[in-house]
């Protein structure tokens, strides 16, 4: 058979190429581009007519507070999760590579919570916040103490908190890896070079795992912008709407307010927002980027 | 520059397996010393031991009569040099000269005259700004040695550091350690597996096997008298001969067969066989490749030592050629000059130098005669 032929390619293309672009296609570029289609028309999600309105959706996202003040929100709770999740996965990181005895079942340990769906996490970490805290505060107080849940700062703190026991033994694998890859030559060399342990890990051991850091920290942004679930089920959005995220809003815009039209151009202004954001920290973080 | 001294050095990993036993050994200032062995001989084990990198079980180590069992590595004032290299890829030639000097905090402009003397000697001064990714094998290798001279450490250490290198390469550098070796006047201690490099870099060469150490001598003396049958078939290439053989003291006569064939021993060692008391006891004889010969005339003039044999290969190396036969059912190889006629197939007849045997009991596998 004749290898260089065009079709001989094609065929060679879509054998192996075929069923994931066609799968990619449906659950992923399809709804894409016909999300972008409706962000031009004043479609309230049932009807059948969808009406043409141009950038009027775009204009009424830019106006819209809420989802201004949503975004805010997001940055807030990005920041702290983002940060609080990676600090955190790479310390149990070291911890379970630092051969420690049990290390093992400590790494699944560890990662378990990402195995457990948010919404469950979220009604789970929820008794926990209004129940099991408030009980051991009283107890300790001998008195009333509220939620944590139950203002607006503490709330988005939970949320934090939550994300990051969800999150942290995931990127804890990462990071797993990471360290694994540094060779244990190139510490010793350190060490025989005259460094500390903590000169080590800092010189050569952490530049080494950049690999790590740049997909754990791109990971983590875009899993944090669109947070829904554990914001759902833990929050709400309560008390007083202070703690609705980006995602969540938009979600209420579309299919609570029925403004589907709004809710797509609020959603794709997010999406721009995390692929900026996500895409140059990939682009910064692979500079330099080296084999161990 | 430094003395060092192990004193019955242990290595006991937690299972119980004794990697390093009783290990025994003084450096004087300057010298080069080779850690030989086959793998898992605890050659590696014993140059982490003294770089720090192992724990030292029992015994003591001492640089310049400072106690060293639980002193840092950093604290040693050594240098190593890895099998892998163990380059920071991340950073540039330079800066992998200068990162323990900078770790020293030492001036900035006494590291850049260090860094660039250092690749100066060793010729990597166009090499500096670049990572270890975009150099071949042997400027690795040549940058790893440069960021162990930067520190002009008491000791230098060098785990395999040829062993990546293609065969013309490894001929080369060891040259340049070498070279640097003289120029520095450095003390060396060196581990590999190939005894070419041991042979010819060594001043003295430490034989492992096993853990234990089983000769510590010179290249020559390693040779020429090892002290048991493994230092002598681990020491050179072909390795030595070895054959069993029946010891007959008949007065001051003194004969050794070899199954059919009857070789006499040589005044110089005779005695050593019967105050052995060896007579009628089976030997191994030890003959080099080198020490059989089949040239006429030898043969002529030493009767008493002849062997005959069929050639079962014929090996011609250019300079030399190699013989291979059976004697007794034992392969012998003899080193003979390449203008030989014997040919595979050929009926052969060589004669041994007796005065070059080596004769081990059998037992102990000692070298009755050293």
């Amino acid at each position: 058979m004749e290898r260089n032929t065009m079709s001989y390619k094609t065929k060679q293309f879509l054998m192996f190429a075929g069923p994931a672009l066609i799968l990619f296609s449906m659950v992923i570029i399809i709804p894409f581009v016909y999300g972008l289609y409706l962000t031009f028309t004043s479609w309230d999600g049932v009807s059948v007519s969808k009406p043409f309105v141009g950038f009027a959706n775009y204009i009424s996202a830019f106006k819209d507070y809420y989802y201004w003040a949503a975004i805010g929100r997001t940055l807030i709770y990005s920041a702290f999760a983002v940060i609080l999740i990676n600090v955190v996965a790479f310390l149990l990181a070291y911890l379970v590579t630092s051969g420690v005895k049990g290390q093992n079942f400590f790494r699944a340990g560890f990662f378990i919570p990402n195995l457990i769906g948010g919404i469950v996490l979220g009604y789970v970490w929820k008794f926990v916040f209004n129940r099991a805290f408030v009980a051991l505060g009283e107890a300790i107080a001998a008195g009333t103490v509220p939620s944590l849940l139950s203002t607006p700062s503490g709330a988005l703190f939970c949320l934090v908190l939550v994300s990051v026991w969800q999150y942290a033994g995931y990127m804890m694998l990462i990071y797993v890896a990471g360290f694994m890859g540094v060779s244990d030559s190139l510490k010793e060399a350190a060490m025989i070079d005259g460094c500390t342990p903590s000169q080590a890990m800092w010189n050569v051991t952490i530049p080494l795992m950049r690999t790590s850091f740049v997909t754990c920290i791109f990971l983590s942004i875009t899993r944090c912008f669109v947070v829904y679930d554990v914001n759902l089920s833990l929050t709400k959005g309560e008390p007083f709407n202070s703690s609705v995220l980006a995602a969540m809003h938009v979600y209420n815009k579309a299919f609570v307010y029925k403004d589907y039209g709004t809710g797509q151009a609020e959603a794709l202004i997010l999406f721009v927002i995390c692929a900026v954001i996500g895409i140059t920290q990939v682009y910064v973080g692979k500079k330099g980027e080296v084999q161990a | 520059m430094a003395n060092l001294s192990l004193k019955g050095i242990q290595k006991i990993y937690p299972n119980g397996y004794h990697a390093v036993t009783d290990f025994n050994l003084e450096v004087e200032d300057k010298e080069f010393i080779i850690f030989v062995g086959p793998s898992g001989c605890g050659k590696s084990t014993t140059l982490r031991m003294i770089a720090g990198l192992e724990d030292i079980s029992e015994g003591e180590f001492r640089i310049d009569g400072k106690l060293m069992n639980d002193v840092e590595p950093k604290d040693r004032d050594i240098a190593m040099v890895f099998q892998s290299y163990a380059l920071y890829p991340h950073m540039t030639v330079y800066d992998n000269m200068a990162f323990a000097l900078k770790l020293r905090k030492l001036p900035k402009d006494e590291i850049d005259r260090k860094v660039r003397e250092a690749a100066r000697i060793l010729d990597l001064e166009k090499l500096l700004d670049r990572k270890p990714k975009a150099l071949s094998g042997g400027q690795r290798q040549r940058v790893a040695m440069g960021r162990a001279i930067v520190r002009n450490p008491k000791v230098f250490l060098m785990d395999e550091p040829l062993s990546n290198l293609d065969a013309k390469l490894r001929v080369q550098m060891r040259i340049e350690i070498s070279k640097i070796h003289e120029r520095l006047g450095a003390t060396i201690i060196y581990v590999t597996h190939d005894q070419t490099e041991a042979m010819t870099l060594g001043t003295r060469i430490v034989v492992m096997k096993q853990g234990v150490v089983q000769q510590i001598d010179t290249p020559d003396n390693l040779y020429s008298r090892p002290c048991n049958l493994f230092v002598a078939g681990f020491i050179g290439s072909p390795q030595m001969n070895f054959m069993d053989a029946k010891v007959s003291v008949d007065g001051e006569n003194v004969t050794l067969a070899v199954g059919e064939h009857v070789l006499h021993v040589p005044e110089d060692k005779k005695q050593a066989l019967i105050d052995g008391g060896y007579d009628g006891k089976t030997v191994v004889l030890g003959i080099r490749p080198e020490d059989i010969s089949d040239d006429e005339e030898f043969i002529k003039a030493n009767p008493d030592c002849v062997i005959r044999s069929k050639i079962k290969v014929y090996e011609m190396l250019g300079a030399e050629a190699y013989l291979y036969f059976d004697v007794e059912g034992t392969q012998v190889t003899a080193r003979v000059n390449s203008n030989t006629q014997l040919r595979q197939g050929s009926d052969a007849v060589f004669a041994l130098d007796m005065s070059k045997i080596h004769l081990f009991d059998k037992e102990t596998e000692k070298n009755i005669l050293f």
